[in-house]
């Protein structure tokens, strides 16, 4: 290697390490308290932010969590009830079912795309690198409900230009929204908002791929094929890793996207997805405590879908 | 001196006596805040301003149905944030009801105004002797159809709903591209025509009793609507676009259906999104269950409801009673650009409403169909959790459009889907 990485650097070669030991003992001596309260004055805007916007709210849900609230009877305790009907409930256990069916399917593709999109990119070495880029990432620059609204016009029966490739053969306008079919289509706009977005990921953590590696690769007598799929794909697992485990946790949360469309769609019911499901329970139903109840049965799965992945994806890297 | 009085005793001040309570302490008028989605709005909240000197309106629209509810359902969890009158549908009133957010006009004199509006809106917007909203505008409901293409194929108007199934399969025959109407996946509209047929699925009172509320969704008069309109889908003579759509829009602009079985309402929400098809629509009354019978149904509607956390209730009460009331500048408004249909009995009598022709319907004077059906309207009643029962109806409609539930199970499932949430809010059912 003749060029060092930077995220190495400090590691590396003896001279800077001893100097900063030295400098270490140096500012102690000015005095801990000044060193410490100047640390806690940078660190105090983000605590502030993440105290009132993430902490107290979560702590308020998971106390409204372990209340019941019924039109009748009031608020009263509940402790853990709340949770005992949420993992019993039909409802929230078929939008479950709905978001893993959709993610076992729609990730992959969705990371498929990805990937050979990014490195379909590192191979382009044009000036129109740069313009293709903005292509991929520009859906992910529309806000979800606009491209949501957009493709339930795309998807109309009406002024949709897809109903019309069946009605050339003489048969009926498709219905995008019906059956088996409306897991697709809403699959289709997530894969169409968040592909570009994670090209992007994956193409960023090519860059960082030392160049000398193809150099290496290419003397061994790799085609452009084993170079993309031996050398590249391994170099960015962990960059894979990561765009997969974000979309993991994306698609528990689904919700903008069914949201939006069940408008056009009669078909998603009140509780076709869990974050959906929790959505109507608070401000269709009033019930703001099983809302709660049902928020935090989501993150707890999210969490343990979440740490599963990481531990399968971790064991398939160390055994390779 | 005044001023200074008030602040050494803020609650003598705020509290005040019935006299001074419409105006602020210092003389200026009090504020009073208002939520609504009526379009046309701000015309008719200047004619209040301009006519009050006591009270004016800061009026903001925060979203249609749902999206206003959603806000108001949260402020009132909160305790805070929740204007001092609200705009509310009449289906809506007994969930806020429970919800203990609305005041009871009738301590502010509410109860005097009980002749001017039509019997079933306002026995819908009470409870007994407490007034909890101030009826607006309603929707009774008629046949909507494309005259020309009834006249140029020969097809009767259907008067009862067996000749309106016949019609469905002539209008086929005639055009097989075309449909008699659509099944709308509307809450409001198929409990329109479940009214209309007799049936009454509901019945819930606060002041009788908190806990018991009525459900009876698998009447012989709930399942016959069910029966004939499932029917018609399964056979593919009516569409299932959901209204209010562009495709739905687009559908009725281009003659794919021919009737909508619509809502007083309706006239002037269709004459501006229909250029096409303007002049070709006529209005005829509600096809009957039984021939020769005149019984009606209501789709939608709307009223002003003060908060709880109204912090002048009496001024607030004056706003929701005289917003519109029986001013005649707001109903110009009203009915010349917002197209309501008046639940005030005199402005609905009135010649200059019922006489009025609608280019839109080639110059029939519909309001002639409209008033009588309102005044036909009998009582009905909602349960104070209706934003779940039609949530529920039309997602059980969705599956039998889609195939995997059949039509005839559709009411049974969702009276089982909706005593069970009843009994779990703590309810006792009965039928």
């Amino acid at each position: 290697m003749t060029r060092a990485l930077p995220g190495t650097a400090p590691k590396a070669g003896g001279a800077p390490g001893r100097r900063t030991v030295e400098r270490v003992p140096r500012r102690r001596s000015r005095g801990v308290t000044a060193h410490s309260l100047a640390g806690m004055l940078f660190v105090l805007p983000f605590f502030l932010v993440v105290v009132a916007f993430l902490v107290v709210p979560l702590g308020f849900a998971l106390y409204l969590s372990f209340f019941t609230k019924s039109l009748v009877l009031g608020s009263r305790f509940s402790g853990l009830d709340g949770y005992l009907r949420a993992f019993t409930d039909p409802l929230l256990l078929d939008g479950f079912l709905r978001v893993l069916l959709f993610g076992v399917v729609q990730i992959p593709v969705m990371l498929g795309i990805a990937l050979a999109g990014a490195l379909a990119l590192d191979a382009i070495t044009t000036r129109f690198a740069m313009l293709y880029r903005l292509f991929a990432f520009m859906p992910y620059a529309v806000p979800a409900v606009i491209g949501a609204l957009m493709w339930g016009f795309l998807y109309s029966r009406t002024f949709g230009p897809f109903s019309g490739v069946t009605s050339l053969f003489g048969g009926d306008p498709v219905d995008f929204f019906s059956g088996p079919l409306l897991l697709v289509s809403l699959g289709n706009v997530v894969t169409w908002a968040w592909t570009g977005y994670n090209t992007i990921v994956m193409h960023s953590a090519l860059q960082g791929v030392p160049r000398e590696m193809y150099e290496a690769a290419v003397i061994d007598g790799a085609s452009p094929v084993q170079i993309a799929l031996r050398v590249k794909v391994p170099a960015i697992r962990q960059a894979i890793s990561l765009a997969a485990i974000f979309t993991v946790i994306g698609t528990m949360q689904f919700f903008t996207e069914p949201q939006i469309m069940a408008r056009f769609a009669p078909q998603i019911s009140a509780g076709y997805t869990p974050n959906l499901y929790a959505y109507n329970q608070a401000f269709a139903y009033s019930n703001f405590n099983y809302s709660a109840t049902i928020s935090f049965t989501l993150g707890f799965v999210v969490f343990v879908v979440a740490y599963a992945f990481v531990f399968v994806s971790r064991r398939r890297g160390a055994r390779s | 001196m005044l001023t200074a009085g008030c602040l050494l005793a803020v609650a003598a001040c705020s509290g005040g006596d019935g006299a001074s309570e419409g105006t602020g302490t210092d003389g200026k008028p009090a504020h009073v805040s208002v939520w609504a989605w009526y379009p046309e709005f701000k015309g008719v909240v200047d004619a209040f301003n301009a006519s009050h000197t006591d009270v004016q309106i800061d009026w903001t629209n925060v979203g249609t149905g749902p999206d206003q509810y959603a806000k108001l359902k949260t402020a009132f969890t909160a305790g805070t944030g929740a204007p001092d009158v609200a705009m509310v549908e009449f289906q809506e009133i007994p969930t806020f009801v429970i919800l203990e957010a609305l005041v009871d006009m009738g301590q502010y004199g509410a109860n005097d105004d009980k002749d001017l509006y039509a019997e079933w809106a306002w026995s819908q917007a009470t409870d007994g002797e407490k007034v909890y909203a101030i009826p607006v505008d309603g929707g009774p409901m008629a046949l909507m159809y494309r005259k020309d293409l009834f006249d140029r194929f020969q097809i009767p108007v259907p008067r009862t709903w067996a000749e309106y199934a016949d019609a469905a399969v002539r209008i086929k025959a005639a055009d097989p591209g075309a449909y008699i109407a659509s099944f709308g996946s509307d809450g409001g509209w198929i409990n329109g025509l479940m009214w209309q047929a007799g049936c009454r699925p509901y019945g819930y009172s606060r002041a009788a009793a908190k806990e018991k509320v009525k459900i009876n969704l698998t009447s012989p008069e709930c399942k016959k609507v069910f029966d004939l309109h499932g029917g018609l889908v399964e056979k593919g003579l009516m569409a299932k676009d959901p209204f209010f759509t562009a495709d739905a829009t687009a559908a009725l602009d281009s003659g794919k259906y021919w009737t909508w079985a619509a809502a007083g309402w309706t006239p002037g929400y269709v004459a501006g999104s229909l250029k096409n098809t303007a002049g070709k629509w006529a209005v005829a009354p509600m096809p009957q269950w039984t021939a020769g019978a005149d019984d009606q149904g209501d789709w939608g509607g709307s009223t002003f409801t003060v908060t709880k956390q109204a912090k002048n209730p009496k001024a607030a009460t004056e706003v929701a009673r005289e917003l519109f009331g029986s001013s005649k500048a707001a109903w110009d408004v009203g009915l010349n650009k917002a197209f309501l249909y008046p639940l005030v009995k005199n402005v609905a009598a009135d010649p200059a409403f019922t006489g009025k022709a609608y280019d839109f319907f080639a110059g029939q004077k519909v309001n002639e169909i409209f008033v009588p059906v309102s005044e036909k309207l009998g009582e009905f009643q909602y349960t104070p959790f209706q934003d779940f029962v039609f949530g529920d109806l039309n997602d059980r409609s969705a599956e039998a459009m889609a195939g995997s539930r059949s039509w005839g199970s559709v009411l049974e499932e969702t009276q089982k889907n909706v005593v069970a949430y009843a009994q779990q809010q703590g309810f006792t059912v009965t039928q």
